[in-house]
Parts: C-alpha cells; sequence; structure tokens
C-alpha cells in the first residue's frame, strides 16, 4: 500500500532521507523510530509530494507520488503532532469541510456518527473547536480519515502531548483502522507505544534505514535498548544486543 | 469542492468579528456619506433653480435700455447638478458653478464650493467614492492578508492540502468566497446608493442614461475591488509569513492611496507645465489691447478698421456700428479661444497623464474612470464653459442686431440657457482609458493568483 524504494532527499550536501525502502502493506502499522533529524518527517513530506525526492520513488497505492501527487494524496489521511482545524468552526462543520476537500461530501448524520465512531461526544462535535483538547482535535484526524476511506494514514508523532488514558483510546482508534485494511505508517519518539501498536518497527538513523523489525521479533527485546544502540555510532546491532540478560 | 472552500471562506470570513465590525464602520461611513451627499446634491440643485428663475426675471424685467447696454449688464447661467455627483464629486467642489455672460469678455466658471467651505475641507471629503476607493480596499487586505499565509502558519492550509485538493481549486474557491463576503457587504451599499440616486427631489434620475452610467461605474468599482482582492491572495499565497503578508499589502495601499495621486500630479505637472496666472492674465490682456475693441477709439486696431470701411468719400457705412461690435466680438473671442483653449488643452493633457499613471496603481484609473461616468470630470466641465461660451455669443448676437429695438420683447428674444451634457457614449469614451487600466489590473491580478496557486507551498 504504501511504498518508498531507495528514495533520497538531499538539503544542500546533507541526506535527510537516504536510500529508504520500505513497504507497508494493508492492515499494517510500522512505527517509525528516530532521534530529531533523523529524517521522519521528511519521508512524510515526501509521501504527501510535499517534497520532491533527488532519487527514487514513492507509492501510494500504486500511484507515484512524484508524478501525480493528487492521486496518491487522495488515498492517504495525514495527521500530525497537533490536528488544526479550524476555530471558529464546530468540529463536525471542519470535519465536513475537510473530507469535501477529500474529495467526499457526506450528510450531517453520517459526520456525526464518523466523529462518535472516533470517540468524540455527540455535544463535543457541534461546539467551535476553539474550545477542543489535543485529543479532542486527534480524534477528528482520526474521523477524517475515516471519512475520506483513506487507504493509508501518516502520522507525526501523533501521541506526543497527550496523557495516557487519550493515548491509550488514540491506540485503539488505530488498530481498528488497521484491522480495517488501513496501512499505517506512525513517525514517533513513543517506544511504549511503538511497541503496544505497531505490526513492524523501523529505526532511521541520518537518514537511513538502520533497522526493521517485525513486533514477533522484537518480543523479547528491550526496545529502547536496542534503539539507543542503533543510535551509538557503528554498525547496526544484532537483535540480539537489545535482549536482557535474563533474555540471552 | 471549489463551492465548498468558498462556502468555508464565506463563513469563516463572516464568523470573524473583527470583519463584521469593520464593515459595520464601512457600511455606516458610506450610508454617511450617501445621506450628506444626497442632501447637499438636493441643496444645490434647490439654490441653482431659484437664481436661475430669478436671474430670467431680472433680465425680462430690467426695463428700456439700449440694447449693447444689456448686453453689458450681462447674464449669469448656472451649472445643472450632476446627479452621479452623489457618488463621485470629483472636481465639482474646485470648479466655478456659475458663468457670468456679458459683452466683450468670455469669463471663467466663478463661485467654487470649495470657497464655501472651512479649511477642514484639505483632509477632502466624505463621499462614497473616497470610502469605495480608500477604505474598502484596506477592508479587502485586512481579511485577505492571511487568508494563505496565515493557514500555512497555522497548519491547516497543510492539512488542506494532504487531503489532494488542487491547489488552484483551493485559491479560486478562497477567492470566491472573500469576494462572497465582500458582495454581501456591497448589497446594502448598492441598495443605499440607489435610494440616495433615485430619490433626489426635483431631478429626473430616471433615465436610462443615468442609470447606464451607475452601471458602468459599478462595473468599474467592481473591477478595481477584484483586482485588489487577485493581488491581495496572490501576496498571502506568496509571502513567507502573514505578517510579511500584511505589511507588503499596507505599503501596496499607502503607494495606491496616498503617494500616487500625488506623484502623478507633479508628474503630470512636469510633462505639462501650467504657466502662473499672473503671467497668463499678463499675455491675456496683451491680447486683447492688440485685438479691436469698440469702447477705444484710439487703437491702432480701431484705426485700422475705420480705413477699412471708409468709401471714396470719406463717409462710413450705415450700419458701421453693428460691424464693429461683431469684428469686435469676433477678434475678442478669437482671443480668449486661444487663451482658454491653450489652458483647457493643457488641463486636459495633466489629466490624461494622471489616467495612464494608473498603469503603475490602480486608483488613478478607477478615479478617471469615475469622474467621467458620475459626470464631474474636468471634460465635462469643459462642456459646459463652451455650452455657457456659445450662449453667450448668441446672446450679444441677438443684441447687436436688435435694430433699436429695447424693452421686454426684446430680452424676450433670449432664450432662457438650457445646458445639455455630455452623452453617455462621450462620458465612456472619456472613461475608457480608466476601464481599460482596470481591466489591465484585474487580468494582471488573476494571471499573478494563478501563478502564485501554482508555487503554493504547504509549510
Amino acid at each position: 500500500m504504501l511504498e518508498t524504494a531507495n528514495l533520497t532527499k538531499r538539503f544542500n550536501d546533507h541526506a535527510a532521507v537516504n536510500n529508504l525502502t520500505l513497504k507497508i502493506g494493508a492492515g499494517e502499522i510500522f512505527a517509525l523510530l528516530g532521534p530529531n533529524g533523523a529524517g521522519k518527517t521528511t519521508t512524510i513530506n515526501l509521501l504527501l509530494g510535499f517534497l520532491t525526492p533527488d532519487s527514487g520513488e514513492a507509492r501510494v497505492d500504486g500511484s507515484n507520488v512524484a508524478s501525480d501527487p493528487i492521486a496518491a494524496r487522495r488515498k492517504i489521511a495525514y495527521i500530525p503532532e497537533q490536528v488544526m482545524l479550524y476555530p471558529r468552526f464546530t468540529g463536525i462543520e471542519n470535519l465536513d469541510y475537510f473530507s469535501s476537500l477529500g474529495g467526499r461530501k457526506r450528510n450531517r448524520a453520517e459526520l456525526l456518527e464518523l466523529l462518535v465512531g472516533a470517540g468524540l461526544a455527540e455535544e463535543s462535535a457541534i461546539r467551535r473547536v476553539s474550545t477542543y483538547s489535543k485529543g479532542m482535535r486527534q480524534k477528528v484526524g482520526i474521523a477524517l480519515a475515516l471519512a475520506t476511506e483513506a487507504k493509508a494514514l501518516l502520522l507525526d508523532e501523533p501521541t506526543s502531548g497527550l496523557d495516557p488514558a487519550a493515548s491509550h483510546e488514540f491506540s485503539q482508534l488505530l488498530r481498528k483502522l488497521a484491522d480495517d485494511g488501513v496501512a499505517v505508517l506512525m513517525a514517533t519518539h513513543d517506544l511504549f507505544r511503538a511497541r503496544e501498536d505497531a505490526t513492524r518497527i523501523g529505526i532511521l538513523r541520518d537518514g537511513e534505514l538502520s533497522g526493521n523489525y517485525t513486533a514477533e521479533e522484537l518480543k523479547d527485546v528491550d526496545l529502547e535498548q536496542l534503539y539507543l544502540k542503533h543510535l551509538a555510532a557503528g554498525p547496526a546491532p544484532a537483535l540480539s544486543e537489545g535482549k536482557t540478560e535474563s533474555q540471552k | 469542492m471549489t463551492f465548498s472552500i468558498a462556502r468555508k471562506e464565506f463563513q469563516d470570513t463572516w464568523r470573524d468579528g473583527r470583519f463584521r465590525w469593520a464593515a459595520a464602520i464601512v457600511l455606516a461611513l458610506l450610508g454617511v456619506s450617501f445621506l450628506l451627499a444626497r442632501q447637499q446634491v438636493e441643496h444645490q440643485r434647490k439654490e441653482r433653480e431659484e437664481a436661475t428663475k430669478m436671474e430670467r426675471d431680472n433680465w425680462l424685467n430690467q426695463g428700456r435700455k439700449n440694447a449693447h447696454a444689456a448686453a453689458h449688464y450681462g447674464v449669469y447661467v448656472f451649472k445643472p447638478v450632476a446627479p452621479l455627483s452623489v457618488f463621485d464629486r470629483g472636481l465639482q467642489p474646485f470648479v466655478g458653478s456659475t458663468v457670468y455672460l456679458e459683452a466683450h469678455r468670455q469669463n471663467q466658471a466663478a463661485f467654487l464650493p470649495a470657497q464655501d467651505s472651512t479649511s477642514m475641507r484639505r483632509f477632502g471629503d466624505l463621499t462614497a467614492a473616497a470610502c469605495l476607493q480608500l477604505l474598502l480596499p484596506l477592508l479587502i487586505i485586512l481579511f485577505a492578508f492571511g487568508t494563505l499565509a496565515g493557514e500555512r502558519e497555522s497548519g491547516t492550509l497543510r492539512q488542506a492540502l494532504s487531503l489532494g485538493v488542487r491547489p488552484a481549486s483551493l485559491v479560486f474557491g478562497k477567492a470566491l468566497g472573500l469576494a462572497g463576503a465582500l458582495a454581501a457587504l456591497l448589497v446594502p451599499v448598492a441598495a443605499g446608493g440607489i435610494y440616495a440616486f433615485s430619490g433626489i427631489s426635483g431631478m429626473d434620475t430616471t433615465t436610462d442614461e443615468s442609470w447606464l452610467r451607475l452601471a458602468l461605474m459599478a462595473c468599474a468599482y467592481l473591477l478595481y475591488l477584484g483586482a485588489i482582492l487577485a493581488i491581495s491572495l496572490t501576496v498571502s499565497a506568496l509571502a513567507p509569513t502573514s505578517r510579511s503578508a500584511l505589511s507588503i499589502l499596507l505599503v501596496f495601499w499607502a503607494v495606491n492611496a496616498v503617494l500616487a495621486p500625488r506623484l502623478a500630479s507633479d508628474l503630470a505637472q512636469w510633462s505639462h507645465p501650467m504657466p502662473k496666472l499672473a503671467e497668463l492674465d499678463a499675455k491675456l490682456l496683451e491680447a486683447r489691447k492688440q485685438a479691436l475693441n469698440s469702447h477705444n477709439p484710439n487703437s491702432p486696431a480701431m484705426k485700422e478698421f475705420i480705413e477699412k470701411h471708409r468709401d471714396a468719400s470719406g463717409k462710413l457705412p450705415p450700419n458701421f456700428r453693428v460691424l464693429l461690435m461683431e469684428e469686435s466680438e469676433r477678434q475678442t473671442n478669437e482671443v480668449y479661444e486661444k487663451h482658454f483653449g491653450g489652458i483647457w488643452d493643457l488641463l486636459e493633457a495633466q489629466d490624461e497623464v494622471v489616467t495612464w499613471g494608473g498603469l503603475a496603481a490602480p486608483l488613478l484609473g478607477l478615479r478617471s474612470a469615475s469622474v467621467a461616468l458620475a459626470g464631474t470630470d474636468f471634460t465635462h466641465h469643459r462642456h459646459f464653459s463652451i455650452a455657457a461660451e456659445d450662449h453667450r455669443r448668441e446672446f450679444i448676437k441677438m443684441l447687436n442686431n436688435s435694430h433699436g429695438a429695447s424693452g421686454r420683447e426684446l430680452w424676450e428674444r433670449l432664450p432662457p440657457f438650457r445646458y445639455q451634457p455630455p452623452s453617455l457614449s462621450q462620458a465612456v469614451s472619456v472613461a475608457m482609458p480608466g476601464l481599460t487600466i482596470l481591466c489591465l489590473w484585474l487580468a494582471g491580478g488573476c494571471a499573478a493568483l494563478y501563478f502564485a496557486s501554482r508555487r503554493l507551498k504547504p509549510s
């Protein structure tokens, strides 16, 4: 569903993303870990067509992002760290507007159902979003993914700043979307959420994919240790290096 | 999709309390300007009608006197008030409204409305034209500068573009939405304008020409406001931040509204310099001295004229006095035609420079078209002055050929002055350069907006 092949993006002489090859299938949740400046947001921008790659290509459900960005974006829902909405509009009005931009016009009852389905209380849906918390905004983002029937979901630090309960609620919605066949790419610093939700975890270092593991492979691994070892200078560590002494 | 974007933009703008307040202030100013202008037009019309009637009575009841003495007694004619001056007074406050017609002399229109005003007039009049030319563009700028630049900063532009909307559709939809919000504001303006125009008491504003002039004026203002909207959105699309967009647009407004009219006026004076009044008066006096004057028997021109008409026996023809007065009038007319014609040509050339200055600042093009269509420009004033002078010549000719008649019977032979202003087609031909300039600005603004939409960056 989401594919990159040798995707490279340079800013001056610095490679923000270098030869990145990824394949995220329908129903998969791929957590992309990495420190600030590792290239996570650049990868998302390349997949959205907001940046043009220097080499390689990105595809969304077969649509080449560079040559046909509009078609590719029509298959994507994007949820940034803070979902930005129009403060003078209610949740339902925001959803109506954004879903019509995504080419899906829905009636009021459907929109309300989607918002409630995303966990927003009915009375909140008809309130101006200037009063919304961050978690409520993220729910509108999820409702938008549902409304546009997106095939792929790009998340950029979606749980950053959410309280544990809101973060948990958000994870459940994410899993529900994946269960419905949506391919999810989640750029995050949240190792806990990555381990909880992801079916695969990739670690980016200096724009290159340093590690790419399935959830099954990481079952007995201390993810934090493995992650820190990936970030340390030198060659990528073996998976066993992330295991604790007792696990070894 | 474009309709959805336009609808959202319209709603968002109307929900913004700042827009409602600003719109209310602009509407209040426009309402007051319409009321004041209507009152003023009604007052001027009444005043001039009464003066015309009184002047006619004075003329008819002047008693028995020599026809030439009556020619020196003279008559006053009054310029009718242009109905569309309720929108744009143009030059009216600064040019005379009354011409004194007398023998041997072509007088300029006198009694400038500005002479009756206080020094506060230097700050300009509150007219509908001023509100639409200066305040409404400011309102457009204040609500368009953040349309794209502000959304880029807040992140909603990124959110919108991530959904696969075409940037051109987004920009076009936003332009439509803002235009819709402004149109909603212009509906009461148009209603107020039509009320102010159609209900002027004692004035026939129901002719097709008046309405066509009004419709064309409305088109000129829509072209202007459309161009300002397109420019504002272009800057908003290209500027890195909303603050820089606002700064750029305010500089544009200041140049267009404040600097350009003054610069254009200086440029016009530089390219077509107007001689000093004292110099002009001295030249006119000298030229009149050279011309034949029936009241100066010792002038060389008079001696030459007498010699020319003396027969072999040295006698003058019996109608010599009529011939003398006719020739004296003809020569004096030539002097004045050359004198005023030169000044008027110069003023029209200066107007032309200012109008074409509209290529640099659209307000100059709009002002030119607006005053031409309202009938308050210099061309209309010149037309009136020429009509008054034609009437004076008829008046003098009639009295010169009175063959000794005198009294009311003779005075009634002089028809009242009935002025017919320039036709719509004449007004349109004067307004055409201004309208063309506005079309160019709108087309240029739309083209710039289209190219800006292609370069629209989400962040």
